[in-house]
Protein backbone atom coordinates (compact mmCIF):
# COMPACT_ATOMS: atom_id res chain seq x y z
CA UNK A 1 0.00 0.00 0.00
CA UNK A 2 3.06 2.18 -0.93
CA UNK A 3 2.32 4.93 -3.51
CA UNK A 4 5.04 4.09 -6.19
CA UNK A 5 7.56 6.77 -7.59
CA UNK A 6 6.04 8.13 -11.44
CA UNK A 7 2.22 8.41 -10.61
CA UNK A 8 2.38 11.58 -8.60
CA UNK A 9 2.93 15.18 -9.67
CA UNK A 10 5.64 17.22 -8.15
CA UNK A 11 2.98 19.18 -6.34
CA UNK A 12 1.48 15.95 -4.24
CA UNK A 13 5.18 14.68 -3.51
CA UNK A 14 6.32 18.49 -2.39
CA UNK A 15 3.10 19.09 -0.10
CA UNK A 16 3.78 15.21 0.89
CA UNK A 17 7.77 16.48 2.00
CA UNK A 18 6.23 19.26 3.11
CA UNK A 19 3.95 17.45 5.60
CA UNK A 20 6.47 15.10 7.17
CA UNK A 21 8.81 17.35 7.96
CA UNK A 22 6.53 19.09 9.85
CA UNK A 23 5.30 16.13 11.64
CA UNK A 24 8.91 14.84 11.81
CA UNK A 25 10.42 18.15 13.36
CA UNK A 26 6.71 18.26 15.97
CA UNK A 27 7.78 14.73 17.22
CA UNK A 28 11.37 15.14 17.44
CA UNK A 29 10.37 18.51 19.48
CA UNK A 30 8.43 16.41 21.44
CA UNK A 31 10.77 13.24 22.12
CA UNK A 32 13.57 16.47 23.48
CA UNK A 33 11.16 17.02 25.89
CA UNK A 34 11.75 14.15 27.71
CA UNK A 35 14.42 14.35 30.57
CA UNK A 36 16.97 12.33 28.49
CA UNK A 37 15.72 12.19 24.69
CA UNK A 38 18.62 9.74 23.68
CA UNK A 39 17.85 6.91 26.39
CA UNK A 40 14.78 5.88 24.16
CA UNK A 41 16.71 5.86 20.71
CA UNK A 42 17.95 2.36 20.95
CA UNK A 43 14.78 1.45 21.95
CA UNK A 44 12.95 2.90 19.30
CA UNK A 45 15.24 1.63 16.55
CA UNK A 46 15.59 -1.62 17.44
CA UNK A 47 11.73 -1.74 17.40
CA UNK A 48 11.50 -0.23 13.65
CA UNK A 49 14.08 -2.80 12.81
CA UNK A 50 11.37 -5.65 14.49
CA UNK A 51 8.36 -3.83 12.93
CA UNK A 52 10.01 -3.85 9.38
CA UNK A 53 11.21 -7.78 9.79
CA UNK A 54 7.64 -8.84 11.28
CA UNK A 55 5.72 -7.06 8.40
CA UNK A 56 7.34 -9.56 5.88
CA UNK A 57 5.59 -12.23 7.60
CA UNK A 58 2.74 -13.62 5.86
CA UNK A 59 -0.71 -14.56 7.15
CA UNK A 60 -2.41 -17.02 4.58
CA UNK A 61 -5.91 -15.66 3.76
CA UNK A 62 -6.09 -18.81 0.52
CA UNK A 63 -5.70 -18.41 -2.24
CA UNK A 64 -3.27 -15.95 -1.32
CA UNK A 65 -1.53 -14.06 1.67
CA UNK A 66 -1.15 -10.79 2.91
CA UNK A 67 1.35 -8.90 5.25
CA UNK A 68 0.53 -6.74 8.12
CA UNK A 69 1.30 -3.09 8.41
CA UNK A 70 1.25 -2.19 12.03
CA UNK A 71 1.43 1.17 11.77
CA UNK A 72 -0.93 0.94 14.46
CA UNK A 73 0.53 -1.07 17.01
CA UNK A 74 3.70 1.16 16.75
CA UNK A 75 1.90 3.85 17.34
CA UNK A 76 0.77 2.54 20.09
CA UNK A 77 3.72 0.93 21.36
CA UNK A 78 6.59 3.67 20.06
CA UNK A 79 4.32 7.19 20.86
CA UNK A 80 5.91 10.17 19.15
CA UNK A 81 9.18 7.58 17.96
CA UNK A 82 6.65 6.45 15.43
CA UNK A 83 6.51 8.90 12.90
CA UNK A 84 10.11 8.77 12.48
CA UNK A 85 10.47 5.19 12.96
CA UNK A 86 7.88 4.86 10.18
CA UNK A 87 9.88 7.23 7.55
CA UNK A 88 13.00 5.52 8.30
CA UNK A 89 11.29 2.37 7.83
CA UNK A 90 9.88 3.04 4.68
CA UNK A 91 13.18 4.74 3.53
CA UNK A 92 14.58 1.00 3.74
CA UNK A 93 11.49 -0.52 2.41
CA UNK A 94 11.85 1.74 -0.80
CA UNK A 95 15.43 1.16 -1.01
CA UNK A 96 15.75 -2.74 -0.33
CA UNK A 97 12.58 -4.03 -1.58
CA UNK A 98 11.06 -1.27 -3.99
CA UNK A 99 8.14 -0.66 -2.56
CA UNK A 100 7.12 2.85 -2.36
CA UNK A 101 10.05 5.23 -4.06
CA UNK A 102 12.12 7.99 -3.17
CA UNK A 103 10.10 10.80 -4.55
CA UNK A 104 6.65 9.23 -3.08
CA UNK A 105 8.67 8.89 0.60
CA UNK A 106 6.90 11.95 2.48
CA UNK A 107 3.69 11.06 0.54
CA UNK A 108 3.73 7.02 1.97
CA UNK A 109 5.20 8.61 5.71
CA UNK A 110 2.08 10.71 5.90
CA UNK A 111 -0.60 8.47 5.06
CA UNK A 112 1.05 5.30 7.15
CA UNK A 113 2.24 7.93 9.65
CA UNK A 114 -0.88 10.19 10.50
CA UNK A 115 -2.66 6.99 11.22
CA UNK A 116 -0.15 5.26 13.76
CA UNK A 117 0.10 9.05 15.34
CA UNK A 118 -3.70 8.71 15.90
CA UNK A 119 -3.47 5.30 17.03
CA UNK A 120 -1.18 6.07 19.54
CA UNK A 121 -3.92 8.58 21.28
CA UNK A 122 -6.95 6.03 20.71
CA UNK A 123 -4.92 3.34 22.45
CA UNK A 124 -4.43 5.76 25.37
CA UNK A 125 -7.89 5.88 26.53
CA UNK A 126 -7.44 2.45 27.88
CA UNK A 127 -6.31 4.45 30.90
CA UNK A 128 -9.37 6.53 31.45
CA UNK A 129 -11.86 5.62 33.98
CA UNK A 130 -12.04 2.42 35.57
CA UNK A 131 -8.68 0.33 36.03
CA UNK A 132 -6.82 -0.72 32.76
CA UNK A 133 -7.82 -3.99 32.31
CA UNK A 134 -6.53 -7.15 29.71
CA UNK A 135 -9.70 -6.66 27.74
CA UNK A 136 -9.75 -2.99 28.35
CA UNK A 137 -6.07 -3.13 26.49
CA UNK A 138 -7.65 -5.64 23.76
CA UNK A 139 -10.39 -3.42 22.79
CA UNK A 140 -8.40 -0.39 22.33
CA UNK A 141 -5.40 -2.44 20.90
CA UNK A 142 -8.23 -3.69 18.61
CA UNK A 143 -9.74 -0.12 17.39
CA UNK A 144 -5.99 1.39 17.05
CA UNK A 145 -4.77 -1.60 14.66
CA UNK A 146 -8.46 -1.19 12.88
CA UNK A 147 -8.76 2.54 12.70
CA UNK A 148 -4.43 3.06 11.65
CA UNK A 149 -4.77 0.87 8.90
CA UNK A 150 -8.41 2.03 7.64
CA UNK A 151 -7.00 5.77 7.33
CA UNK A 152 -3.92 4.84 5.86
CA UNK A 153 -6.29 2.86 3.15
CA UNK A 154 -8.92 5.97 3.01
CA UNK A 155 -5.72 8.35 2.26
CA UNK A 156 -4.29 6.05 0.11
CA UNK A 157 -7.11 5.50 -2.02
CA UNK A 158 -7.71 9.49 -2.30
CA UNK A 159 -4.68 10.76 -3.34
CA UNK A 160 -3.87 8.16 -5.47
CA UNK A 161 -7.21 8.49 -7.51
CA UNK A 162 -7.08 12.34 -7.46
CA UNK A 163 -3.52 12.61 -8.60
CA UNK A 164 -3.56 10.29 -11.75
CA UNK A 165 -2.52 12.38 -14.80
CA UNK A 166 -6.05 12.23 -16.74
CA UNK A 167 -9.35 12.08 -15.30
CA UNK A 168 -11.10 9.32 -14.44
CA UNK A 169 -15.27 8.84 -15.14
CA UNK A 170 -16.92 9.71 -11.64
CA UNK A 171 -18.56 6.40 -11.42
CA UNK A 172 -15.37 4.70 -12.38
CA UNK A 173 -13.66 6.18 -9.60
CA UNK A 174 -16.54 5.57 -7.13
CA UNK A 175 -16.59 2.04 -7.62
CA UNK A 176 -12.86 1.92 -7.50
CA UNK A 177 -13.19 3.46 -3.93
CA UNK A 178 -15.93 1.27 -2.98
CA UNK A 179 -13.82 -1.73 -4.45
CA UNK A 180 -10.68 -1.05 -2.78
CA UNK A 181 -12.57 -0.41 0.45
CA UNK A 182 -14.74 -3.71 0.52
CA UNK A 183 -11.49 -5.57 -0.50
CA UNK A 184 -9.07 -4.21 2.48
CA UNK A 185 -11.97 -4.41 5.24
CA UNK A 186 -10.83 -8.31 5.80
CA UNK A 187 -7.26 -6.67 6.33
CA UNK A 188 -8.39 -3.73 8.68
CA UNK A 189 -10.13 -6.71 10.65
CA UNK A 190 -6.70 -9.04 10.75
CA UNK A 191 -4.74 -6.24 11.33
CA UNK A 192 -7.32 -4.94 14.68
CA UNK A 193 -7.56 -8.74 15.74
CA UNK A 194 -3.38 -9.31 15.82
CA UNK A 195 -2.71 -5.61 17.45
CA UNK A 196 -5.02 -6.89 20.35
CA UNK A 197 -3.66 -10.02 20.63
CA UNK A 198 -0.12 -8.59 20.77
CA UNK A 199 -0.85 -6.10 23.21
CA UNK A 200 -2.58 -8.28 25.66
CA UNK A 201 0.58 -10.46 24.96
CA UNK A 202 2.96 -7.44 25.41
CA UNK A 203 0.49 -6.79 28.40
CA UNK A 204 0.77 -9.66 30.12
CA UNK A 205 5.36 -10.63 28.94
CA UNK A 206 6.22 -6.67 29.35
CA UNK A 207 3.96 -4.53 30.88
CA UNK A 208 6.34 -1.70 30.56
CA UNK A 209 6.60 -1.37 26.63
CA UNK A 210 3.05 -0.27 26.80
CA UNK A 211 3.93 2.70 27.69
CA UNK A 212 4.96 4.28 25.15
CA UNK A 213 7.38 7.23 25.15
CA UNK B 1 16.64 -10.43 4.11
CA UNK B 2 20.01 -8.89 2.88
CA UNK B 3 20.70 -6.13 1.80
CA UNK B 4 21.21 -5.12 -1.76
CA UNK B 5 20.94 -2.09 -2.48
CA UNK B 6 25.08 -1.24 -2.30
CA UNK B 7 26.48 -4.14 -3.28
CA UNK B 8 28.41 -2.68 -5.93
CA UNK B 9 29.19 0.52 -4.28
CA UNK B 10 32.89 -0.82 -4.16
CA UNK B 11 33.04 -0.26 -7.98
CA UNK B 12 34.79 3.10 -9.73
CA UNK B 13 32.69 5.82 -11.31
CA UNK B 14 32.83 9.28 -11.92
CA UNK B 15 29.11 8.93 -9.92
CA UNK B 16 31.39 6.35 -6.91
CA UNK B 17 33.71 9.11 -6.89
CA UNK B 18 31.64 11.84 -6.63
CA UNK B 19 30.80 13.68 -2.54
CA UNK B 20 27.87 11.55 -1.03
CA UNK B 21 26.48 14.94 -0.47
CA UNK B 22 26.43 16.73 -3.85
CA UNK B 23 25.24 13.36 -4.90
CA UNK B 24 22.33 13.09 -2.98
CA UNK B 25 21.31 16.98 -3.86
CA UNK B 26 21.80 16.53 -7.44
CA UNK B 27 20.00 13.38 -8.50
CA UNK B 28 17.34 14.01 -5.31
CA UNK B 29 16.55 17.46 -7.70
CA UNK B 30 16.79 15.42 -10.85
CA UNK B 31 14.24 12.76 -9.84
CA UNK B 32 12.10 15.86 -8.89
CA UNK B 33 12.69 17.15 -12.07
CA UNK B 34 11.61 13.80 -13.69
CA UNK B 35 8.44 13.88 -11.94
CA UNK B 36 7.39 17.06 -12.82
CA UNK B 37 6.94 16.12 -16.78
CA UNK B 38 4.04 15.59 -17.66
CA UNK B 39 4.61 16.68 -21.79
CA UNK B 40 5.36 13.48 -23.57
CA UNK B 41 7.61 14.99 -25.93
CA UNK B 42 9.87 15.04 -23.04
CA UNK B 43 10.30 11.54 -22.68
CA UNK B 44 12.98 10.34 -25.15
CA UNK B 45 15.12 13.29 -23.42
CA UNK B 46 14.19 11.69 -19.75
CA UNK B 47 15.01 8.36 -20.73
CA UNK B 48 18.31 9.37 -22.17
CA UNK B 49 19.78 11.66 -19.56
CA UNK B 50 18.29 8.40 -17.43
CA UNK B 51 20.14 6.01 -19.67
CA UNK B 52 24.09 8.36 -19.62
CA UNK B 53 23.42 8.57 -15.63
CA UNK B 54 23.43 4.95 -15.36
CA UNK B 55 25.76 3.88 -17.79
CA UNK B 56 28.63 6.57 -16.54
CA UNK B 57 27.74 4.71 -13.08
CA UNK B 58 29.20 1.54 -14.22
CA UNK B 59 26.27 -0.43 -12.31
CA UNK B 60 25.83 -3.64 -14.13
CA UNK B 61 22.31 -3.88 -16.44
CA UNK B 62 21.49 -6.91 -14.38
CA UNK B 63 21.24 -4.97 -11.27
CA UNK B 64 18.49 -2.58 -12.69
CA UNK B 65 16.75 -5.12 -14.09
CA UNK B 66 16.32 -6.40 -10.82
CA UNK B 67 14.05 -3.31 -9.59
CA UNK B 68 12.74 -2.88 -12.96
CA UNK B 69 11.19 -6.55 -13.57
CA UNK B 70 9.01 -6.87 -10.78
CA UNK B 71 7.11 -3.17 -10.57
CA UNK B 72 4.96 -2.30 -8.21
CA UNK B 73 1.76 -3.78 -8.04
CA UNK B 74 0.22 -0.89 -8.62
CA UNK B 75 1.93 0.61 -11.03
CA UNK B 76 1.00 -2.33 -12.89
CA UNK B 77 -2.30 -2.13 -12.56
CA UNK B 78 -2.39 1.78 -13.55
CA UNK B 79 -0.66 1.20 -16.61
CA UNK B 80 -2.79 -1.81 -17.51
CA UNK B 81 -6.42 -0.43 -16.75
CA UNK B 82 -6.11 3.15 -17.25
CA UNK B 83 -6.20 3.14 -21.14
CA UNK B 84 -9.53 1.66 -20.84
CA UNK B 85 -10.75 3.55 -18.05
CA UNK B 86 -9.79 7.11 -19.06
CA UNK B 87 -10.42 9.35 -22.30
CA UNK B 88 -12.18 9.92 -24.46
CA UNK B 89 -10.92 9.36 -27.98
CA UNK B 90 -11.45 5.09 -28.50
CA UNK B 91 -8.38 4.30 -30.79
CA UNK B 92 -9.88 0.70 -30.56
CA UNK B 93 -12.11 -1.44 -29.21
CA UNK B 94 -12.89 -5.17 -28.49
CA UNK B 95 -16.38 -6.03 -27.70
CA UNK B 96 -16.75 -3.79 -24.61
CA UNK B 97 -13.68 -2.92 -24.08
CA UNK B 98 -12.47 0.50 -25.55
CA UNK B 99 -8.66 1.38 -25.73
CA UNK B 100 -8.54 5.98 -25.26
CA UNK B 101 -5.89 6.87 -26.38
CA UNK B 102 -5.66 9.85 -23.39
CA UNK B 103 -5.42 6.62 -20.89
CA UNK B 104 -2.84 5.36 -23.06
CA UNK B 105 -0.72 8.27 -23.58
CA UNK B 106 -1.29 8.96 -19.46
CA UNK B 107 -0.66 5.44 -19.44
CA UNK B 108 2.94 5.61 -21.02
CA UNK B 109 3.71 9.02 -18.75
CA UNK B 110 3.38 6.58 -16.15
CA UNK B 111 5.66 3.38 -16.64
CA UNK B 112 8.32 6.22 -18.51
CA UNK B 113 8.39 8.45 -15.09
CA UNK B 114 8.37 5.17 -13.43
CA UNK B 115 10.98 3.60 -15.06
CA UNK B 116 13.08 6.77 -15.09
CA UNK B 117 13.12 7.70 -11.43
CA UNK B 118 13.83 4.16 -10.01
CA UNK B 119 17.00 3.80 -12.26
CA UNK B 120 18.40 7.40 -11.20
CA UNK B 121 17.62 6.51 -7.38
CA UNK B 122 18.85 3.34 -7.71
CA UNK B 123 22.49 5.25 -9.25
CA UNK B 124 22.02 7.36 -6.48
CA UNK B 125 22.26 4.77 -3.58
CA UNK B 126 23.89 2.37 -5.02
CA UNK B 127 26.88 3.82 -5.93
CA UNK B 128 27.61 4.97 -2.35
CA UNK B 129 27.45 2.51 0.47
CA UNK B 130 23.82 2.80 2.60
CA UNK B 131 26.16 3.85 5.90
CA UNK B 132 27.79 6.68 4.19
CA UNK B 133 24.63 7.85 2.10
CA UNK B 134 22.86 8.13 5.83
CA UNK B 135 26.21 9.81 7.32
CA UNK B 136 25.64 11.93 3.91
CA UNK B 137 21.89 13.08 5.12
CA UNK B 138 23.41 13.56 8.45
CA UNK B 139 25.85 16.36 6.75
CA UNK B 140 23.38 17.83 4.69
CA UNK B 141 20.71 18.48 8.26
CA UNK B 142 19.07 15.28 8.75
CA UNK B 143 18.40 15.25 12.60
CA UNK B 144 20.95 13.28 14.63
CA UNK B 145 17.99 11.50 16.25
CA UNK B 146 16.71 10.48 13.10
CA UNK B 147 20.15 9.97 11.98
CA UNK B 148 21.00 7.80 14.82
CA UNK B 149 17.39 6.00 14.25
CA UNK B 150 18.13 5.18 11.03
CA UNK B 151 21.77 4.13 11.43
CA UNK B 152 20.74 1.59 14.28
CA UNK B 153 18.26 0.08 12.53
CA UNK B 154 19.99 -0.74 9.90
CA UNK B 155 22.56 -2.56 12.07
CA UNK B 156 19.91 -4.58 13.27
CA UNK B 157 18.23 -5.36 10.23
CA UNK B 158 19.91 -8.51 9.25
CA UNK B 159 20.21 -9.75 12.78
CA UNK B 160 16.81 -9.27 13.32
CA UNK B 161 15.36 -11.19 10.48
CA UNK B 162 17.89 -14.22 10.84
CA UNK B 163 16.44 -14.26 13.83
CA UNK B 164 12.84 -14.22 13.11
CA UNK B 165 13.77 -16.87 10.10
CA UNK B 166 14.62 -18.93 13.07
CA UNK B 167 12.01 -18.54 14.80
CA UNK B 168 9.65 -19.44 11.83
CA UNK B 169 11.82 -22.33 11.45
CA UNK B 170 11.35 -23.65 15.04
CA UNK B 171 8.02 -22.66 14.63
CA UNK B 172 7.07 -25.39 11.92
CA UNK B 173 9.83 -27.76 13.66
CA UNK B 174 6.58 -28.15 16.30
CA UNK B 175 4.49 -29.25 13.63
CA UNK B 176 3.13 -25.30 13.07
CA UNK B 177 1.41 -25.47 9.83
CA UNK B 178 -1.18 -22.33 8.66
CA UNK B 179 -2.63 -22.68 5.67
CA UNK B 180 -6.20 -21.27 6.61
CA UNK B 181 -6.92 -18.60 8.69
CA UNK B 182 -8.22 -18.71 11.86
CA UNK B 183 -8.35 -17.04 15.16
CA UNK B 184 -5.73 -19.53 16.31
CA UNK B 185 -3.35 -18.82 13.78
CA UNK B 186 -3.60 -14.98 14.14
CA UNK B 187 -2.93 -15.61 17.91
CA UNK B 188 -0.20 -17.48 16.73
CA UNK B 189 1.27 -15.04 14.91
CA UNK B 190 0.57 -12.13 16.76
CA UNK B 191 2.36 -13.87 19.65
CA UNK B 192 5.81 -14.60 17.60
CA UNK B 193 5.46 -10.79 16.69
CA UNK B 194 5.06 -10.20 20.18
CA UNK B 195 7.86 -12.20 21.32
CA UNK B 196 9.99 -10.75 18.31
CA UNK B 197 9.46 -7.56 19.98
CA UNK B 198 10.01 -8.24 23.16
CA UNK B 199 13.30 -9.39 22.41
CA UNK B 200 14.28 -6.17 20.46
CA UNK B 201 13.17 -4.29 23.64
CA UNK B 202 15.55 -6.17 26.15
CA UNK B 203 18.41 -6.38 23.62
CA UNK B 204 17.80 -2.68 22.94
CA UNK B 205 18.07 -1.79 26.93
CA UNK B 206 21.82 -3.50 26.73
CA UNK B 207 22.67 -1.35 23.23
CA UNK B 208 21.97 1.40 25.21
CA UNK B 209 24.25 1.08 28.39
CA UNK B 210 26.54 -0.43 25.41
CA UNK B 211 26.80 2.82 23.60
CA UNK B 212 26.82 4.81 27.16
CA UNK B 213 29.87 3.24 28.33
CA UNK B 214 31.06 3.76 24.94
CA UNK B 215 30.70 7.50 25.21
CA UNK B 216 27.33 7.66 23.37
CA UNK B 217 25.98 11.49 23.68
CA UNK B 218 29.42 13.11 25.09
CA UNK B 219 30.70 16.27 23.13
CA UNK B 220 32.54 15.20 20.24
CA UNK B 221 34.86 16.50 17.64
CA UNK B 222 33.48 17.35 14.83
CA UNK B 223 35.26 14.89 12.07
CA UNK B 224 35.39 16.26 8.41
CA UNK B 225 33.79 12.92 6.72
CA UNK B 226 33.40 14.34 3.38
CA UNK B 227 35.79 16.43 1.28
CA UNK B 228 34.45 17.80 -2.05
CA UNK B 229 36.70 18.38 -4.80
CA UNK B 230 35.88 21.22 -7.76
CA UNK B 231 34.75 17.97 -10.00
CA UNK B 232 32.46 17.86 -6.99
CA UNK B 233 30.62 20.95 -8.07
CA UNK B 234 30.80 20.73 -11.79
CA UNK B 235 28.84 17.33 -11.89
CA UNK B 236 26.27 19.10 -9.71
CA UNK B 237 25.88 21.85 -11.70
CA UNK B 238 25.67 19.89 -14.66
CA UNK B 239 23.09 17.69 -13.00
CA UNK B 240 20.82 21.13 -12.00
CA UNK B 241 20.99 22.44 -15.47
CA UNK B 242 19.52 19.35 -17.19
CA UNK B 243 16.76 19.43 -14.40
CA UNK B 244 16.37 23.32 -15.02
CA UNK B 245 16.18 22.06 -18.95
CA UNK B 246 13.99 19.44 -18.64
CA UNK B 247 11.42 21.95 -16.19
CA UNK B 248 11.52 24.81 -18.28
CA UNK B 249 10.93 22.56 -21.17
CA UNK B 250 8.35 21.03 -19.54
CA UNK B 251 6.25 24.44 -18.77
CA UNK B 252 7.28 25.91 -21.95
CA UNK B 253 5.38 23.23 -24.21
CA UNK B 254 2.64 23.09 -22.21
CA UNK B 255 2.82 20.45 -19.71
CA UNK B 256 -0.33 18.41 -20.62
CA UNK B 257 -1.33 15.47 -22.64
CA UNK B 258 -4.22 17.17 -24.24
CA UNK B 259 -1.59 20.16 -25.51
CA UNK B 260 0.04 16.66 -27.61
CA UNK B 261 -3.42 15.86 -28.49
CA UNK B 262 -4.21 18.53 -30.69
Amino acid sequence: MHIPDGILPVSVTAAGYAATVAVTWYSLRKIKQKEDPRQDIPKASLMTAAFFVVSLIHIPIPPTSVHLVLNGLMGALLGYYAFPAILIGLFFQAVMFGHGGLTTLGVNAIIMGLPAIIAAYIFRLRKIGNKESPRKTGVFGFLAGFVALGLSVAMFVVILLTSLPVDINAAVEQAAIFALAIAHLPLMLIEGVITAFLVVFLRRVRPAMLDSP
Amino acid sequence: MKLSIDEYAGLDSPFHRWDARYKLVGLIILIFAFSFIRDLRLLPAMVLVTAAIYIISGLPARFILRWLRFPSVIILVIVLTLPFLSGERVIASLGPLALHQEGLLAALLIAVRFACIVTVGITLLGTTSLLNSIKAMRALGLPLIMADMALLTLRYLNELGETLSRMLTSMRLRGFRQRTLSPGGLKTFAWLSGSLLVRSYERSEWVYKAMILRGYGQPTRPREEFQARPADGFILGAIVFIAAALVTGDILLGHNIAAILQ
